[in-house]
């Protein structure tokens, strides 16, 4: 039998190297990926909606007016509150603190309701307004860029249920919170975006 | 152990005081009706800044290997640089 090369053995252990500090990045690797991959599907879409503006610089400006700044940043205060109550669920459920991380968890699933409700009476006053994807280029923007991130906020809620269920059944310990962590991590990644959001559709100008 | 993690808790919760305060900030700068180059330059610095933040201290990347927080702040660069450069262009 053939000794195995220096060569491979340094590929080997580089390999398992790279695969082992994967496990740097806080929760499963595997989710990280997705996260990865719609950040960059929010940013191409980010960046279109600003060159097309720059083609109808009016049209977006005047259309912007009609939204509801304020609206946009209750629910931004709203998102940044829950990402903060899953930063503390995390760090309870690291210390074997399971009822503390469940409340946690709970308080930032309730601010998810909050920021769905808010958002579905926008929704509806612009449908009301008679006002649709096809009424001009800045709503298609704005109601294809809000209803994609109002169906992440949905998503990170059901996976924040499964996760509070399993949190209050003590599912989890300080030795085995990788579940907790993968769904914060999710969680953070619908706040990131909507802070980009935000300003660019509901501000900028 | 303990006491780490209450650090930690400060920290998160200064970060979290700094997020809603540049929120705010946002919110009265849209308010005011300012416009122009400096104004969206400034909305547009303050609101990758707050994402960065997101991402290193709530996400907890700050801590990670050079290439996650790269890719972030390649975000931070591309996606904010592309969106600047389209709203200077219309300023033209």
């Amino acid at each position: 039998m053939e000794a195995p090369s220096p060569f491979i053995s340094l590929i080997e252990i580089s390999n398992y190297q790279s695969i082992t500090s994967k496990k740097n990045l806080p929760g499963d690797f595997a989710l990280w990926i997705f996260i990865f991959a719609e950040m960059l599907v929010f940013g191409v879409l980010f960046v279109a909606y600003a060159f097309t503006r720059a083609y109808h610089v009016e049209l977006f400006n005047e259309s912007q007016l009609t939204l509801s700044r304020t609206s946009g940043a209750i629910n931004t205060l709203v998102l940044i509150t829950s990402s903060y109550f899953m930063v503390n669920g995390v760090s309870a459920i690291k210390q074997g603190l399971s009822k503390q991380c469940g409340y946690w968890l709970i308080g930032a699933f309730l601010l998810g309701g909050i920021f769905i409700i808010i958002k579905i009476l926008e929704f509806h006053a612009k449908y009301a307004a008679d006002i649709s994807m096809s009424t001009n280029a800045f709503y298609m923007f704005y109601l294809s860029l809000t209803f994609f991130h109002f169906m992440h906020v949905l998503m990170g809620m059901i996976i924040l249920a499964f996760i509070i269920f399993k949190v209050l059944n003590d599912g989890y310990s300080a030795k085995d919170y990788v579940g907790v962590e993968t769904g914060a991590s999710f969680w953070h990644m619908v706040d990131f975006l909507w802070i980009i959001l935000f300003p660019l559709v509901y501000i900028i100008r | 152990m303990k006491q780490i993690n209450s650090q930690s808790n400060i920290g998160a919760t200064v970060i979290w005081l700094i997020l809603v305060a540049l929120t705010l900030a946002t919110w009265r700068i849209g308010e005011a009706g300012m416009v122009g180059k400096s104004a969206m330059l400034l909305l547009l610095f303050i609101a990758m800044i707050k994402s960065q933040m997101v991402a290193n201290y709530f996400m907890a990347l700050r801590h990670t290997r050079l290439l996650w927080r790269g890719i972030m702040f390649g975000y931070f660069v591309i996606v904010g640089g592309l969106i600047a450069l389209a709203y200077l262009r219309s300023l033209v």
